[in-house]
């Protein structure tokens, strides 16, 4: 069996999903992609502190005052490529990067939202969060697969200091 | 203050740009010792990723990328990075898009 994404020849990443997953990836962007903003309960984690707790509120504020916008916008057209590009046969590694962006985003939401922790028990079929864990998990291997052949792209010697 | 990432965010992305206000600036602050930037453990972002985005955005060897996810996860925060104020204000945004939980103080 092939691997769900590898790169190929020309430097496109080849992705063969099953058309449900494609599907479910762009029902779950639909309906994540309105709701995003700082002060949301639900995609809250997307925006996380700078300056924590109490140390420099004001310091915190204009943080927030700069970013958000930038940032809800980031996650938000991450998710629009993947909308776009959910049901493709092949990506560039850009679309691949967003798509990373966008599984990310999404895990973040669904984890908070089940409030997982590191020693967290898989809940058993019956337990009411047995659905929505199972899209956790499916979600974690789809980001594995993608940093796996991103990763592969990195030098393992890092690059020179000051190169971006 | 509010000049700070404005150049650099506004560049890339499409937002209005900020009003620069190099007045604004507090002079009793200590600006030589250095601003650090520490990642938190969190439960849900994975290992391999964030090795991933330590690689990415600072350019760090596998080896040492690892070696600070490993911190991160076993000692609860690593620093990741140090400089400027700005500098650090623009590496903590950088994780933030990745979903990172960075936060930055000054050192000392």
């Amino acid at each position: 069996m092939s691997a769900p994404i590898k790169r190929r020849r020309d430097g496109r990443f080849a992705v063969k999903l099953d058309p449900s997953i494609r599907t479910l990836l762009v029902t779950l962007s639909e309906q994540v992609t309105p709701v995003i903003a700082p002060d949301e309960p639900m995609t809250k984690r997307l925006f996380p502190p700078a300056y924590p707790g109490d140390t420099d509120e004001q310091a915190e504020a204009e943080y927030r005052h700069l970013v958000d916008t930038a940032l809800a916008n980031h996650h938000r057209q991450a998710l629009a490529v993947m909308v776009k590009t959910a049901h493709a046969d092949t990506l560039s590694e850009a679309e691949l990067s967003s798509w990373l962006s966008a599984v990310g985003s999404l895990r973040l939401i669904i984890g908070t939202r089940l409030d997982v922790s590191e020693d967290m028990e898989r809940p058993g079929p019956e337990d009411e969060t047995a659905s929505e864990y199972a899209l956790y998990e499916l979600l974690s291997q789809l980001q594995y697969l993608m940093i796996e052949v991103l990763a592969a792209d990195l030098p393992d010697e890092g690059r020179p200091a000051g190169a971006l | 203050m509010t000049a700070r990432l404005a150049g650099t965010i506004v560049s890339k992305t499409d937002v209005a740009p900020v009003e620069v206000e190099s007045t604004d600036v507090d002079e009793s602050e200590d600006s030589d010792r250095p601003w650090l930037v520490i990642v938190w453990n969190d439960p849900i972002n994975l290992m391999s990723f964030v090795t991933f985005v330590f690689q990415k955005l600072f350019g760090y060897s596998k080896e040492k990328a690892t070696s600070l996810m490993l911190d991160v996860h076993h000692k609860g925060r690593a620093v990741v990075s140090s400089g400027t104020r700005e500098r650090s204000e623009l590496d903590v945004y950088r994780l933030h898009e990745h979903g990172l939980w960075a936060t930055m103080e000054q050192s000392g």
